[in-house]
């Protein structure tokens, strides 16, 4: 009866309640594209960044994260490998000999991290292997081969078929010392690994380094960052049957998570700003509305309605218009959001820039239940609180007065 | 009389050897120095790395000349026998005979722990910093086992390219190191070198047993001793090259 009649004062003045749905409806949309586009964007920008070398998440040896060296090991990784690969999510687990030794092309002689690795496995987690830019990529067969980034490349003075000398200390203290064919030259975009990094095969790491059949880490992948975030239960259960640490990607990135939580958080104040912005003026015209309709509320309460009756009639009505502005925004909103999502979004920006923040040129939106439901879903519920204002003045009124007021 | 009293004074307190009445933290410290690594040294020692899986023992040869030089040798075990460190001046090099070759240390290398022990590179090379990029002062002394020993306190001269944020060595009155502790530069001790056991060696007071603790490693440390030492007997001057390093002469 109440909702019946609430309906019916909607459309009394179709042109107010179009104005307040549809700018409703435009905020609404808006945030449903804005944050999905955020969504789209960090997604992005963490997947790139982590499949670059890092993996998704890692499980190492207990007490690596604090002391990196080739003591903290896993001794048995190729079957903790094996059974982290069974987790549903994860497609592939590479071990990881992570070493620090001189490396040495005559007189000239860098400092850099020595990074054993299975190649084939390295090839479906990290996306250095197709960022060759001379050679090719270790493979499977390979022994005294390495890859290094093109800058260490450059400072070593050594291209692809030259040979590097390497010096550090084995996980028994003794000497570790080997020399190396460059295979590839790559280029990460990332200056600290191009710098500093060169891979060579597990097994010649292993030996040179004194391993056994040791590791120190093992680099997990997935089809996407969600898909290995799911599997995180699942694999902390591993780890602490395997007596191993895991670490997830903010703890292997802490400062690129900080950033984007920073980042959500300075979005989250605009937001904030435009809703309430939106809200003001819908209530605005409510409030507009309802001194306009004195005496239609004095004529009614003479028929017998409560002010209480009344005052919850003029809430649904807001509530309706907002339902239907949000409706509207998420719908068409979502709609143009889906279909970018599908085709990519291109902004005129230079690529060498993007790349140095891991953007790829190419943008996608990433909608979900979330992205689509957060903005229009605060939006309604400040109409719905700030609705509750008139109420005070409607439980006020009398029936004489207020039907003699103009 | 009074006047050949002053006289007398006057001579006796020139006489005297600064030190014996006010000695200075840095008169104190290049003493000390001196003592251990005279102008020039042959020592041999053994070195023992401790940690909490392995502990290994090696044999070391080494040579010093003046401050700056210094030639180091491991001889054993087998698998660490004929690799080597020169230090020249600020410059490191070594050389490792599986790969036939010697290396120059880049300066970010020179932290890194030198032959898997507790000492780094710099412990080697950038031991003159303690004498030239600190300022000394005394901040305490005390009796032990019958010599009187010196605290003194080492501060990095304002700008000084050295990692720590003070040195504390206690020195005895007969210049022999007793302990050294380094702080980080947040003035919390990383870790301490004791002197174990002082002998007499190449006719001289001699710290013959040295250990390097890292504090926040409790079960891991380098000791260090002397089993000979020979000082100021001149070394011949192709021991400290390059072409020494890699195809030693003797």
């Amino acid at each position: 009866m109440l909702a019946a009649l609430a309906w019916r004062n909607l459309w009394r003045r179709p042109q107010r309640t179009l104005l307040s749905v549809l700018s409703v409806a435009i905020v609404s949309g808006l945030l449903v594209f804005i944050l999905s586009f955020q969504n789209g964007v960090y997604g992005q920008m963490k997947e790139t960044t982590l499949r670059i070398f890092d993996g998704y998440a890692e499980l190492q040896a207990n007490g690596y994260a604090d002391d990196p060296s080739l003591d903290h090991a896993i001794a048995d990784p190729a079957s903790i490998a094996q059974q982290a690969q069974k987790a549903r999510g994860v497609s592939v687990a590479a071990p990881r000999v992570n070493g620090f030794a001189i490396l040495a092309n005559g007189p000239r002689s860098y400092a850099a991290v020595v990074i054993g690795v299975d190649p084939d496995r390295e090839a479906r987690l990290s996306s250095i292997p197709t960022r060759i830019e001379a050679g090719r990529y270790l493979q499977h067969a390979d022994t005294d081969s390495a890859v290094v980034g093109d800058l260490l490349a450059k400072n070593l003075g050594v291209g692809v078929g030259g040979k590097v000398t390497m010096l550090g200390s084995a996980r028994d203290g003794s000497v570790a010392a080997d020399v190396l064919q460059v295979r590839g030259i790559y280029h990460s975009g990332i200056p600290d690994l191009d710098r500093s990094i060169l891979e060579m095969p597990l097994q010649r790491a292993q030996v040179t380094f004194q391993m056994q059949d040791a590791a120190n880490t093992i680099a997990l992948g997935g089809p996407s960052l969600n898909s290995v975030d799911r599997a995180l239960p699942a694999l902390r259960a591993l780890a602490s049957r395997a007596g191993v640490a895991l670490r997830d990607w903010q703890q292997m990135e802490p400062a690129m998570s900080d950033e984007i939580d920073l980042k959500y958080l300075t979005s989250l104040l605009f937001y904030v700003a435009l809703v309430l912005v939106v809200a003001f003026i819908v209530l605005n015209t409510l409030l507009m509305s309802v001194l306009e309709r004195t005496r239609e509320f004095g004529m009614l309460m003479a028929l017998g309605m409560r002010p209480g009756q009344i005052a919850g009639m003029v809430w649904i009505e807001l509530l309706a218009l907002a339902a239907i502005g949000c409706a509207i925004g998420v719908a068409i909103g979502g709609a143009i959001t889906f279909w970018l999502q599908q085709v990519g979004v291109v902004f005129p920006i230079d690529p060498k820039l993007l790349e140095q923040f891991g953007i790829p040129t190419r943008l996608y939106p990433s909608l979900s239940a979330l992205s689509a439901l957060a903005g229009p879903g605060a939006l309604a519920a400040a109409i719905a609180i700030g609705g509750l204002v008139p109420f005070g003045r409607i439980r006020r009124l009398t029936p004489a007065l207020a039907m003699r007021a103009a | 009389m009074p006047r050949r009293l002053v006289l007398t004074l006057c001579l006796v307190a020139a006489a005297t050897p600064a030190w014996a009445a006010q000695p200075s933290a840095d008169a104190i410290l290049q003493r000390a120095f001196d003592n251990y690594r005279a102008k020039n040294s042959q020592s041999t020692l053994s070195m023992t790395i401790h940690r909490p899986t392995w502990e290994r023992h090696m044999g070391v040869r080494a040579w010093t000349r003046g401050a700056g030089d210094a030639l180091v040798r491991f001889t054993a075990p087998a698998a660490d026998a004929g690799n080597a460190t020169l230090k020249l001046g600020n410059d490191t090099w070594v050389y490792n005979p599986k790969l036939n070759q010697v290396i120059k240390l880049p300066a970010s290398m020179l932290s890194q722990a030198w032959m898997g022990s507790d000492f780094s590179y710099n412990d080697l090379s950038k031991s003159e910093d303690l004498i030239s990029q600190y300022t000394h002062r005394i901040v305490g002394s005390e009796q032990a086992g019958g010599h009187a020993v010196w605290s003194i306190e080492a501060d990095p001269k304002p700008g000084a390219p050295v990692v720590w944020g003070k040195v504390v060595l206690k020195i005895r009155d007969d210049s022999v190191f007793v302990e050294e502790t380094f702080y980080d530069q947040d003035m919390k001790p990383a870790r301490r070198m004791t002197v174990d056991r002082i002998a007499s060696l190449g006719g001289r007071p001699y710290p013959v047993v040295m250990t390097m603790h890292p504090l926040d490693q409790p079960n891991q440390w380098t000791q260090v001793q002397t089993s000979d030492a020979r000082f100021d007997v001149s070394a011949p001057a192709y021991l400290f090259t390059l072409s020494n390093l890699q195809n030693p002469r003797s």
